[in-house]
């Protein structure tokens, strides 16, 4: 056991910090112009890229660096101490091609995924098959070399500004639900795919709906075998889970460090309970970050992400929860008059942590699966 | 970095378990009757009272050996004073560098606990009036608490033997005398040397980290029993635990023990390998984790057994006075959450 960096690791990290402090962009967190802030985020992931620091864990052929996935972990922690913009997530779709797809597949669609010129979406829930993925309608009809795409998605988060998405839809409508599904890469531009912005509680388009009407897909860009969709989707959704993989670990310490200025502007440092309540939420982070790292290292040591996952999936929807319930004990009013602006959009951002990628009772029931509970 | 018990860890981890698995109870009738004695003898040859003695100055075993033995022994609900002697005791002699008296602790004769201040959030300073616990004593002759010298501290030995009646505490595995004072200068027997304040910093990573150890044990043995019964209890003729309600609550205590051991496992790692200001910060974060959710995660465990789980006849309430008492002994979580907000906030 040794939570310490090896030497080439300590050195990988000192390197990063080096760069990361010549190269943050200034003032990235003060953007409010939405399509503005798209566009950084693009910027910052090509300028990642092109200093190597993307799929760090990827293998070297597909223009990863081979590295073990503990690179990835130091790249997210270095990134939120020095509060670089959020890392672009390209881990759980990029999972999802390395595992099922073929190698024509694998060297047309990973270089550009991890270079950032190509984003990607992920086409998963329907309105009517949310946390019962399986019941999804959306169909698939193979018409010689084509399959014809027709349906709705709804939450496909990014849909309005991916290039791609990696869409589910129904190939085989009489096998079992589980069954009869396959997954596809498509691009968002072919014709008959319409995106609408969904705006969430905070006033955000945060996500998307995107219909498919007779969207006509090649049969070399189903992902995996027919009828593989449901196992690809249970392995993107694991991937998605893990904190670790998401930066979601960096984007909680940036923001206890804005909660722990909030209070010290207000004068609040020196009651006992907003120190104990700031405490509180450092041991938060801290217990995620620490569970992370064990998972990290179980990965590393060949266990792929299982269950446990969603022990870090509760557990960060949790800490994020709980952070910005704080924030708001903190302003009082001004969260509620517009004086402190933007903490009560950050509120209703934090909302759906336990709704997506499987809401927290869907990880509970995973859970108690797990613990081998009867059904 | 890779946070996993190497395979001598885990084959501790296994040794400990199992001695654990048969000197603790099934029910709070076994405490009557088991043969704590012999437990703690297969303890000392087994070396796991060792451990924190030191070899060339080093420990024996490291923090993450220690938190391996004290959670096997609270998960088995053991009734033996290995935190109090092998791990409190035993590591302030020798931080004083009495070794002598290590050695025999660590041999399995000689047994010896601390002294707590009546809120049992820290070690007595003596000389005083002052009521004091001495903790976790069960065959121990005398306790150790600290005198404050010029520079620092002073470890001192104190006689059980008069002066203290025993207290009604809470803990059934544990036993808990009590002292109302005075106790004079002239009780007190230094052993070893002085120690610096970064001595006892040291300590007292170690000491809140193989208490929080040993709740994650109570808490984690606390589930399993719960899991183990909603697979065996019907009602409305299926098993309890194919509800939802029931899976959810089983769910949400594995979670909190599951997480309070991931802020254990690294507090015990830092125990040896960080300086005393960032093991101290790991441990109390293991601390206040493992404070908050022990009451909340035995509590559920008594839900799930629904009656029968409320009586004194069942195992449940013995997990948790365990976990309860953990939880106040070195102080709860306001403690040290305050603690944590001076590293954090004042920089101090
Ligand atoms: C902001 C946001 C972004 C998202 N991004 C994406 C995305 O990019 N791609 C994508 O495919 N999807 C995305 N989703 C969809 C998300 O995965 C679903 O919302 C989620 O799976 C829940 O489905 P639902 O909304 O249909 O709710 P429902 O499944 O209808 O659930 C309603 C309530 O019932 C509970 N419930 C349902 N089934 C059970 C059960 N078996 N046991 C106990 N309780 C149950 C749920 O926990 C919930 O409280 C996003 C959602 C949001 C809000």
């Amino acid at each position: 056991m040794d939570y310490r960096d090896t030497a080439e690791e300590a050195e990988f990290r000192a390197s990063l910090r080096e760069w990361l402090s010549t190269t943050i962009p200034a003032g990235w967190d003060k953007i409010e112009d939405e399509d503005e802030a798209v566009r950084l985020r693009k910027e910052w992931h090509r300028t990642l890229y092109r200093a190597g620091y993307m799929g760090l864990s990827w293998p070297e052929e597909y223009g990863g660096r081979g590295l073990s996935p503990v690179y990835d972990g130091i790249l997210n922690e270095e990134c939120g101490n020095l509060n670089a913009p959020p890392l672009p997530s390209v881990g759980y779709i990029g999972r999802a091609i390395f595992m099922y797809a073929g190698e024509e597949q694998k060297r047309r669609f990973l270089p550009p995924l991890l270079s950032g010129e190509v984003s990607w979406c992920q086409g998963f829930s329907e309105p009517e098959a949310g946390s019962d993925l399986a019941s999804l309608r959306t169909t698939a009809r193979l018409d010689d070399d084509h399959y014809v795409v027709n349906g709705q998605k709804m939450w496909t988060s990014g849909g309005q500004y991916a290039d791609w998405c990696l869409l589910l839809a129904r190939t085989d409508p009489d096998a079992p639900k589980h069954k009869g599904i396959s997954a596809f890469l498509v691009s968002m531009t072919e014709p008959g795919v319409t995106c609408r912005p969904i705006v969430i509680a905070s006033g955000e388009a945060e996500t998307a709906e995107v219909f498919w009407d007779d969207v006509r897909i090649p049969v070399d860009q189903r992902l995996g075998a027919p009828g593989e969709g449901w196992r690809i989707a249970m392995t993107t959704v694991t991937y998605e889970r893990g904190p670790a993989d998401i930066g979601f670990i960096a984007n909680y310490r940036r923001t206890l460090r804005k909660v722990e200025a909030l209070a010290a502007e207000r004068g609040l440092l020196d009651l006992p309970e907003t120190r104990k309540a700031l405490a509180r939420a450092y041991v938060r982070g801290e217990v995620l970050r620490l569970n992370c790292m064990e998972q990290l290292s179980m990965r590393v040591s060949g266990r792929p992400p299982g269950p446990e996952g969603s022990v870090a999936k509760l557990l960060w929807a949790d800490a994020e929860q709980s952070l910005q319930h704080l924030a708001m004990d903190i302003l009082g009013a001004d969260e509620m008059t517009g004086v402190a602006d933007g903490w009560l959009s950050s509120y209703f951002t934090s909302r759906p942590v336990s709704v997506y990628g499987g809401s927290a009772q869907i990880q509970k029931n995973i859970i108690a699966r797990m613990l081998d509970m009867p059904r | 970095m890779l946070a996993l018990l190497s395979d001598e860890q885990q084959m501790l981890k296994e040794v400990a378990a199992q001695l654990a698995g048969s000197a603790g109870p099934a029910n709070p009738g076994d405490l009557r009757t088991l043969d704590r004695d012999a437990a703690w003898r297969s303890l000392a040859q087994s070396g796991l009272l060792a451990l924190r003695t030191r070899d060339d100055g080093r420990p024996a075993g490291s923090g993450v050996e220690v938190a391996v033995v004290a959670e096997a022994l609270g998960a088995g609900l053991v009734p033996v004073p290995y935190l109090g002697s092998a791990v409190l005791a035993t590591e302030l002699l020798a931080l004083a560098g009495a070794h002598d008296e290590a050695e025999a602790l660590a041999e399995g004769t000689a047994r010896t606990g601390v002294l707590l201040d009546r809120d049992l959030s820290a070690l007595a300073v003596l000389p005083g009036d002052q009521t004091v616990y001495g903790w976790d004593v069960d065959g121990a002759a005398d306790a150790l608490a600290l005198t404050a010298v010029p520079g620092g501290h002073q470890v001192v030995r104190v006689s059980l033997a008069t002066g203290f009646t025993a207290a009604n505490g809470a803990d059934l595995t544990r036993t808990l005398l009590r002292s109302d004072g005075p106790i004079d200068a002239a009780a007190l027997t230094p052993v070893g040397g002085p120690l610096s304040d970064e001595h006892l910093r040291r300590w007292e990573a170690l000491a809140l980290t193989a208490l929080s150890a040993d709740t994650v044990g109570v808490m984690r043995s606390a589930v399993a029993r719960a899991v183990a019964y909603t697979k065996e209890r019907v009602q409305y003729g299926v098993l309890i635990g194919s509800f939802q309600a029931v899976q959810h609550m089983c769910a949400e205590a594995y979670v909190q023990a599951e997480a309070a051991a991931s802020a254990v496992n690294y507090a015990a790692w830092a125990v040896d390998e960080l300086d005393p200001d960032e093991a101290l910060l790991a441990a109390r974060t293991a601390k206040v984790q493992c404070a908050t959710v022990a009451r909340e995660v035995t509590e559920t465990v008594m839900q799930v057994f629904g009656g029968i789980g409320q009586t004194y006849e069942h195992i449940a309430h013995v997990h948790t006075r365990r976990a309860l008492t953990d939880r106040q002994v070195l102080g709860d979580e306001g403690v040290h959450l305050l603690r944590i907000a001076d590293v954090r906030l004042t920089g101090e």
